[in-house]
């Protein structure tokens, strides 16, 4: 099956809003996904798949006296599919009760202008071939950086995903990208010591990967992994890499600057606008207009356009997250951050591209001004943290002890336990060294007086 | 329907040079709703309709996903699938095999009392409403209640070059409940899960009153409640926790596929890692329980799998892969979540047997303790390490419950902290849940009460 033409798509979205309108609805949205991801897949150190999905579907949202209904299918050539589809909708919304804040769809706002590295023709065409090339780089660089590593699990892939929002307000858009990735999940054996897994990966919008980095690096941490000491229960300070953080904030400081959240009574930071909650190292923006982000895009999941909105200013928080629903609550504009899983599901608030401005130190130098203390790297737990309070008691697993500056050592049974608002006061420094994992964009963090209970 | 599976099939194993090849193809509808504070955000209707073609060429897989069931894009995505095997086999050391099944022809049907797809909408949402009104009336420190419902009814086909054709009909009811609570600075968060593949009578037996008023009850009773001492303790783990240690600590490692990937399970076949109080079971056929099937998505009937007998590993849970490799049976694991993705190796009920100790014999040899009643989360690791999050917990002090204790965590080493559990309750109970690995499964987990004489609980204070 070929990719689905773009004027295919909006008058698909187009005729179904008009068909809603006229069997009742009140308000109209129509989303159409159309997409394809190739992928080779590594497992136990040698390439065994190549899977192919070819995934597309409408999902219908309607307002009727204030109650909203939704329905999707993935049957969009069947004129009868998407009909009952629209009725399935109608019917939703008739058994939702009225919602008083349903203040109505978005209204059409002027889009930015094309974005740059977001689709990428080279990533469409990519076949198994290809893909099979980037995923046998990848592992050969793990296996012969040291005989201990094993490769687990990993691969190659890539993804196109084209979306289309027509609403009975007036928005008509498209847009369409690409994401072509490779990753390996490594481990290192010795004797009867198993370590961690121990994961690396590279992502990119345009076809600029590097697969010899990416099992490098997987095997580099496996190995380092080896040989393990524990260490003593006290504050230490700490290095947080991206692994990390994104583990641990998204479950706490990214739900709490969710405007859904934060209307609900649901957030730490209901009543805090403009005051301190960080330390002055913390400036953070919600950018999906980041050049090259994961994220990026012209619109949100509901057609709202996509815009840098400052969530923190040195540690001052400046503004929360709204989907078109949660910012005319409160009589204000959407700040993009309307997301969609797909055509199956509604908008709700997510971050696009969480961007943590990096500081000047490089990672060297960070390390270097670390007399006692960790580096972590991954965590285990963090979705048990307390999503109100932000406390959180996680595995760390592995972290490295640093001392004099120096790496010396992997630990075991490490445990960190404290709140991570307490935790974003004491962020005293911003390594150099930023990258893209997912919705985060951030570097190093070096945090003071973390609680680690050891053995 | 078996027509086109069997012509698909057939044409891979004879014109395309595939060893093996299976088809799956879905008609399924799920019905879904958020309720937050008794306001329904979008109730949703789906209808979810497409095929799955995975066969083995020259050792190596080949998977094609597509969201049509007509026999020319069928055949387009089945021939896309044999190329795409061939290209992925190209640096194979070891062609994958499969263990040998028995052909199965069936039609799985079932018979609930109430079908969901029988049920309006409109009487979903004023089950979710009592549960939520419920919640948020018990107390006026509760500030939030946020309940997830979803069911999902259909039919899924499954055929494959062996000679199987099964037809099953397919049926899931599940929500998840969540209510958080608030107190001069303190917040508070409880939630509970169920899920069933018997029917709507889920809501006859758990009546919204009941889950309303505990899911409250908890995260009222936290505000009052202290963080725990961080350390080295003895503790008694209630049925949900022991059932998601079980599931995350000892279950994953016992997953081939995981095993064969560094897990430390592979090693200890046969091998006691446990104390002899220590029975396991993954169970597929637990009668509408949630992790409970026929058969497997590679069309294997699901057994009743010991995994760990009086302390000593018994057996895996494989897929046809695995199964070959470890020269063993295959178990009916292999699950797929739908036919956008291949089946791997998944739980189903999985759960610690019950031996003979009373809950006040747990107790009262603990001095100083904590009694986990209920869990937040969990994880492990292949190396045997492993966190739970607890929601539900108080204090023991000289053999008797004490002060209630919030957002505490276990860790620790499974293999280790098998070993230290020293008394095993006579009670038992069988949680629903999801389990994610790429996919997301329905499964049931559970057990007894049970005592841990030492376990690492982390905490703030």
């Amino acid at each position: 099956m070929v990719a689905l033409e773009k004027d295919a798509m909006l008058s698909l979205a187009e005729k179904t809003v008009k068909a809603a309108l006229q069997k009742g609805a009140a308000e109209a949205e129509v989303f159409v996904y159309d997409g394809k991801a190739t992928s080779v897949g590594i497992e136990r150190g040698q390439i065994t798949k190549s899977d192919r999905i070819i995934d597309r579907g409408i999902g219908v949202r309607v307002q009727l006296n204030k109650a909203i209904g939704f329905a999707y299918t993935n049957i969009v050539d069947n004129q009868t599919a998407v009909e009952n589809t629209i009725l399935n909708a109608l019917g939703a919304a008739r058994a939702s009760k009225p919602d008083p804040d349903w203040k109505g769809l978005p209204e059409r706002r002027p889009y930015p202008a094309a974005l740059e590295k977001t689709f990428d023709k080279k990533i469409f065409d990519l076949r198994s071939e290809d893909l099979v090339d980037v995923a046998s780089r990848l592992l050969d660089a793990s296996t012969e950086a040291d005989k201990r590593v094993f490769p687990i699990e990993g691969g190659a892939g890539a993804a196109y995903g084209a979306n289309v929002i027509v609403n009975s307000n007036g928005i008509s858009a498209f847009d369409q990208g690409t994401v072509v990735e490779c990753s390996l999940a490594a481990i290192a054996k010795e004797g009867n010591t198993v370590t961690p897994v121990c994961f690396e990966f590279s992502a990119e919008r345009n076809y600029k990967i590097n697969p010899e980095w990416v099992g490098k690096e997987a095997a580099r941490l496996a190995v380092s992994a080896l040989k393990t000491k524990r260490i003593e229960t006290k504050t230490y300070k700490l290095i947080f890499t991206q692994f990390a953080l994104q583990e641990l904030l998204y479950y706490t400081l990214i739900n709490a600057v969710k405007a859904d959240n934060v209307q609900r009574n649901q957030s730490a930071f209901k009543d805090k606008l403009g005051t301190k909650v960080g330390s002055d190292t913390l400036t953070i923006y919600d950018d999906g207009l980041l050049v090259g982000g994961l994220r990026t895009g012209i619109f949100d999941g509901e057609g709202s356009p996509r815009q840098k909105t400052t969530v923190m200013e040195k540690g001052v928080l400046r503004s929360f997250l709204y989907d078109n629903y949660t910012a005319k609550k409160e009589g204000k504009e959407s700040t993009g951050n309307a997301s969609r899983a797909g055509y199956l599901s509604t908008p709700s608030v997510e971050t696009t591209n969480f961007h943590i401005l990096p500081g000047d130190k490089t990672p060297y130098e960070m390390l270097s001004e670390v007399d006692d203390g960790l580096i972590v790297y991954y965590l285990q737990g963090a979705h048990s943290s307390n999503p109100v309070s932000g406390e959180f008691s996680v595995v760390a697993t592995p972290a490295w002890r640093i001392k004099k500056g120096k790496i010396e050592h992997a630990t075991r049974g490490v445990m960190l336990a404290g709140n991570i608002f307490e935790l974003l006061k004491n962020v005293s420094a911003a390594a150099d060294n930023e990258r893209k994992m997912g919705q985060l964009v951030a570097p190093w963090l070096m945090v003071e007086n973390v609680r680690v209970i050891g053995k | 329907m078996k027509d086109l599976l069997t012509k698909l099939t057939n044409t891979a194993t004879g014109k395309f040079g595939a060893e093996y090849a299976e088809i799956r193809a879905q008609n399924l509808s799920k019905t879904m709703f958020t309720m937050k504070e008794g306001r329904v955000e979008a109730a949703k209707q789906g209808v979810e309709s497409g095929v799955a073609l995975r066969v083995l060429v020259k050792g190596a897989w080949g998977f094609a996903s597509v969201g049509a069931m007509d026999s020319e894009t069928l055949m387009d995505a089945l021939s896309d699938a044999c190329s795409m095997a061939k290209a992925a086999s190209a640096h194979m050391k070891s062609p994958i095999k499969l263990a040998a099944t028995k052909a199965v022809e069936d039609h799985v049907q079932i018979k609930p009392k109430r079908n969901p797809a029988e049920i309006s909408i409109e009487e979903k949402i004023k089950t979710v409403s009592a549960i939520n009104k419920v919640a948020l009336t018990f107390d006026k420190r509760v500030k939030s209640c946020t309940i997830d419902y979803l069911d999902l009814t259909g039919t899924s086909f499954f055929a494959n070059s062996d000679g199987s054709y099964i037809e099953q009909d397919k049926l899931y009811v599940w929500s998840k409940l969540a209510a958080t609570a608030q107190q001069s600075g303190v917040f508070t968060h409880s939630r509970d899960e169920l899920g069933s593949t018997a029917g709507y009578e889920l809501f006859d037996t758990e009546t919204p009153e009941a889950l309303g008023e505990k899911l409250a009850k908890r995260a009222v009773n936290q505000l009052k409640a202290k963080p725990p001492k961080g350390g080295a303790f003895p503790v008694v783990l209630g049925p949900n926790v022991v059932g998601v240690f079980v599931h995350e600590a000892f279950g994953h490692l016992a997953e081939a596929d995981l095993a064969l990937s560094g897990g430390v399970l592979a090693s200890n076949l046969g091998k006691k890692i446990a104390s002899d109080l220590v029975t396991f079971y993954d169970d597929g056929t637990v009668n509408g329980a949630f992790g409970s099937f026929k058969y497997d998505d590679e069309g294997v009937p699901a057994k009743k799998s010991l995994l760990i007998k009086d302390g000593v590993v018994t057996g895996l849970m494989h897929n046809r892969e695995t199964a070959q490799k470890f020269n063993a049976e295959p178990t009916g694991n292999a699950r797929a979540e739908d036919f956008k993705v291949e089946p791997i190796i998944r739980m189903r009920n999985t759960y610690f047997a019950p031996r003979d100790c009373a809950f006040e014999e747990l107790i009262e040899d603990v001095k100083a303790g904590y009694y986990f009643k209920s869990f937040r989360g969990g994880q492990a690791s292949l190396d045997g390490g492993f966190q739970v999050g607890i929601q539900e917990a108080c204090e023991i002090v000289n053999g008797e419950l004490g002060e209630p204790v919030r957002d505490a965590s276990i860790s620790g080493n499974t293999l280790e902290t098998l070993f230290k559990v020293d008394a095993v309750g006579k009670d038992f109970e069988l949680h629903s849940g999801r389990c994610g690995k790429g996919q997301t499964a329905f499964i049931g987990d559970g057990g007894p009460h049970i005592r841990v004489n030492e376990v690492t609980v982390g905490g703030s204070a």
